[in-house]
């Protein structure tokens, strides 16, 4: 499952750099929108004056004189005091253009306010006891009635709650007001509704957009701990989530002080989560930030409940700037470890860093000084976006490393699958060698044997017997014995080397009895096949056998022999000129035999042996053996 | 014909070679023995012999180490290997140790004469089997590792010579194809016979110098 999902979301690095440019051309094209939006508001008029009473935390008015000032208005430490309830007082005149509904746009109105007009509450934003409501980033739009409306000397109160700017960590954050715009409600509410937009709904989106890919990347990086900057990258994305919520999370359950407490320590939380990430996907490990960081994120959150409620903005600050500098520090110290490695890489993360490091500046602007809203909305929201871009990298990055991982592992298996066939067939061959050897071995102490103790006794029979006979049959079961340890002991035979080493002996055999020999085999290219040791001596016997019988009996003056291979069989034909077999002799026990012997010779090699044979005629012997049968091809 | 060796252990067999030996060499003198041991004992006697006939399996050991050591002590003495075996593997080391020819034990008497009045006539036997066997060996020798020695690669008519026998062509039949006489055949074999022995010996003392046996 997490393949799939990894597979769908591989891109090339060409890629991720044009979402970089889309994301930056989203952000500008809203700026513009809104720019634009704000220009088209040509009908609403703007309040600008008005008069400020602080009041006391009772909600009383504290005595003094009204203030006569000009919106926009901040709050500082003095006015309007503890207590953090002030009113303003406007006043409007309706114009005939404004038709049935009024609109009243307030662009910022920090933290919290209720609108009255003519003594009468119209609006009412949020809560002004603790927790009070956090409004600062968000506009209002107040609809007046026309019917609620004077024709002249309409009074607008505004009741606001806020705080001191010493009490927040930002200056987004502290009490003030915005200039006011009034007009048809109809011509507010376009403007009104972009200015949500990108307050609230943006953030919102972006917020649970990171919410779901950090949790989903700290769950890959805790589950390998070898990718850990995949866990500290998510932790990255929920903090930073966290952060953003206070754009549109108004209503917490606990008190300003401890919103902004947290919030201070959110970030440090997302500075120790960032410095992590970097330091890691460079591929350092140092155990000296593994403890540092969150003691000093614990430190932080000390000295910021110490520090107490009115200095929580200049201790927040100067942490603040120590955070982004250990930030800033560690983004070097990644770009000069990935420069010697990828180019690609190296721009890629290099142009995120630089416009995180602009967005986080703009960031810092916007906690001093108050700047438009926009501006510093537009300052969280941009990092969160290049943090979604740069989570999708680096998933793609993972998914890349897992497909390679698991082309290397059946690359593996198949190559231990292949050493393993390896080694059985080696082990198969040594076997084989080595029941070769043994029986080789064998045979030899055999023949051995044989030669020695039977051999010996046989030639001694040979030669001090007084019968010729008994010479002749010994010196017969020599021979025979010679051959059988032939076939017990020899190698395959060649066809061309048999041929050549019957044709030796029947021609001088033949010679020497004074019978004319002729011989007819085929030339040495054309007898590929080999014979196994075992045929080449049964067919050696039976060649020896009917060349003996031409010799002893026939009374031939001519004999030929003639051998070819045809269609996969061997074939020799042994013809002689001489008396052929008498028909009486065929039972007799030696004639008989010797035919008898050739015949089962033969069938022993699965071929056979024919015999035609006739007073005048002569005799010939036909042996047909098939060659596939035993033979060893090559 | 005046000096005989004769190595053979069984009795009989010693006796009836004797008798043998006598027929076709008449008055010879036959000097007799059972053991390799007494034989190296003779050859290096100084007693000089014309013909050694020396059974292979003995006792004590090969005959084949009588054979080298009658060449190496006596060039000029023929010795003809007598055995049973008549496969090439017993055969074709006596050959290259230098035998001159063999000689199988069980035949009959006609044909023993006839083969050692032949070899004694300067016609050592060459078989199909033995042949192939010269021929590999060889075409072994003509690979770049071995020392150039001219005098023992084979002529171009000594390897047809080879070939044919390989074939199973008699010696006559030969001479009757190449248009030869039986003689310069028979020529042909003993050069190729004397050859194997030589380089054999040359590639020995390869070996042993090789492995060090040789001390300059």
């Amino acid at each position: 499952m997490i393949r799939h999902t990894l597979a769908c979301q591989v891109t090339t690095p060409g890629n991720d750099l044009r979402a970089i440019c889309r994301a930056w051309g989203m952000a500008l094209a809203l700026v513009a929108l809104l720019a634009i939006g704000a220009a088209t508001h040509a009908a609403p008029r703007l309040l600008e004056r008005a008069q400020a009473v602080a009041l006391t935390p009772a909600g009383q008015p504290d005595g003094a004189p009204p203030r006569e000032l000009r919106l926009p208005h901040a709050w500082d430490a003095r006015w309007p005091g503890p207590g953090g309830l002030a009113v303003y007082r406007l006043v409007f005149e309706p114009q005939p253009s404004d038709g049935d509904l009024l609109g009243l746009l307030i662009e910022r109105a920090c933290s919290t306010l209720t609108v009255s007009l003519n003594g009468r509450l119209i609006f009412w934003g949020g809560q002004q006891v603790e927790p009070v409501s956090r409004q600062c980033q968000q506009p209002q739009l107040v609809s007046i009635p026309a019917a609620l409306v004077l024709p002249q000397g309409n009074v607008l109160e505004l009741r606001l709650r806020g705080y001191a700017p010493g009490e927040v960590g930002s200056a987004t954050h502290a009490g003030g007001l915005s200039p006011l715009r009034i007009g048809p409600y109809q011509s507010l509410v376009a403007g009104f509704k972009q200015r949500t937009a990108l307050a609230v709904r943006l953030p919102e989106i972006a917020g649970g957009t990171l919410v779901l890919m950090g949790g989903f990347m700290f769950v890959l990086g805790w589950f390998h701990r070898k990718q850990s900057y995949l866990a500290y990258f998510g932790a990255l994305m929920i903090g930073w989530a966290l952060i953003l919520s206070q754009l549109w999370s108004t209503d917490l359950p606990w008190s300003n002080r401890h919103t902004e407490l947290l919030l201070a320590t959110l970030v440090g939380f997302v500075t120790m989560a960032a410095v992590q990430f970097l330091m890691r996907y460079a591929g350092w490990r140092m155990r000296w930030l593994d403890i540092g960081l969150p003691l000093q994120c614990g430190v932080m959150a000390l000295s910021l409940v110490v520090a107490g409620e009115s200095q929580l903005h200049p201790v927040a600050s100067s942490w603040y700037l120590v955070l982004s500098l250990e930030v800033l520090a560690a983004a070097l110290f990644y770009l000069n470890q990935v420069r010697p490695r990828q180019t690609k890489q190296l721009w890629l993360m290099g142009a995120l860093l630089v416009l995180i490091a602009l967005a986080l500046l703009t960031e810092l602007a916007v906690r001093h000084w108050l700047l438009d809203a926009r501006i510093g909305q537009l300052a969280q929201l941009v990092p969160a976006l290049l943090l979604i871009v740069l989570g999708m990298r680096l998933v793609q990055q993972y998914g890349r490393a897992l497909l390679s991982a698991e082309k290397g592992r059946a690359e593996l298996e198949v190559r231990i699958r292949e050493a393993t066939a390896q080694i059985e067939r080696n082990f198969a061959q040594l076997a084989e060698l080595k029941v070769e050897q043994v029986t080789a071995r064998e045979r030899k102490r055999i023949a051995a044997d044989l030669h020695d103790d039977l051999g010996a006794k046989l030639l001694t029979i040979v030669h001090t017997s007084d019968s010729e006979r008994i010479s002749t049959l010994a010196r017969e079961a020599l021979e025979e014995m010679r051959l059988s340890v032939r076939g017990l002991t020899g190698k395959p035979v060649r066809l061309a080397d048999a041929l050549g080493d019957w044709r030796a002996e029947v021609v001088s055999r033949l010679a020497q009895s004074g019978v004319e020999a002729d011989w007819h085999a085929p030339g040495e290219d054309d007898v590929p096949q080999t014979l196994s040791a075992r045929a080449f001596v049964q067919t050696t016997r039976i060649l020896r056998e009917a060349v003996s019988n031409v010799i002893k009996h026939s009374g031939a003056s001519h004999c030929s022999v003639r051998c070819s291979i045809t269609g996969g069989d061997f074939q020799l034909v042994i013809q002689d000129n001489g008396e052929g077999i008498p028909a009486a002799l065929d039972g007799h026990l030696d004639k008989g035999q010797g035919m008898a012997s050739m015949k089962g010779r033969a069938k022993q090699l699965q071929g056979q042996c024919l015999v035609e044979s006739g007073p005048g005629y002569g005799t010939v012997i036909r042996l047909t053996l098939p060659l596939d049968r035993h033979v060893m091809p090559g | 014909m005046n000096n005989i060796l004769l190595l053979e252990d069984l009795p009989q067999i010693r006796a009836w070679l004797k008798n043998l030996v006598l027929l076709v060499f008449p008055g010879a003198r036959i000097t007799e023995c059972s053991r390799v041991h007494d034989a190296l004992a003779h050859v290096s006697s100084g007693l000089r012999f014309e013909l050694a006939l020396i059974d292979l399996g003995l006792p004590d050991g090969s005959g084949t180490d009588v054979v080298a050591a009658l060449r190496d002590a006596q060039p000029e003495a023929q010795s003809v290997v007598v055995t049973i075996h008549d496969d090439d593997e017993h055969l074709f080391p006596a050959l290259q140790a230098g035998a001159f020819g063999y000689i199988l034990k069980e035949q009959s008497r006609e044909l023993i004469t006839e083969q050692l009045t032949r070899i004694s006539q300067g016609e050592p036997p060459l078989s199909p089997s033995i042949a192939r066997k010269v021929i590999k060996y060889f075409a072994a020798q003509n690979q770049p590792a071995a020392t150039a020695m001219p005098e023992v690669s084979l002529t171009e008519r000594e390897s047809e010579v080879l070939l044919r026998v390989a074939k199973g062509f008699t010696l006559p039949e030969i001479g009757v194809q190449l248009g030869l006489s039986r003689h310069t055949i028979a020529d042909y074999v003993k050069q190729i016979y004397r050859k194997l022995n030589v380089s054999s010996r040359a590639e020995a003392a390869l070996e042993a110098q090789r492995l060090g046996l040789f001390r300059r």
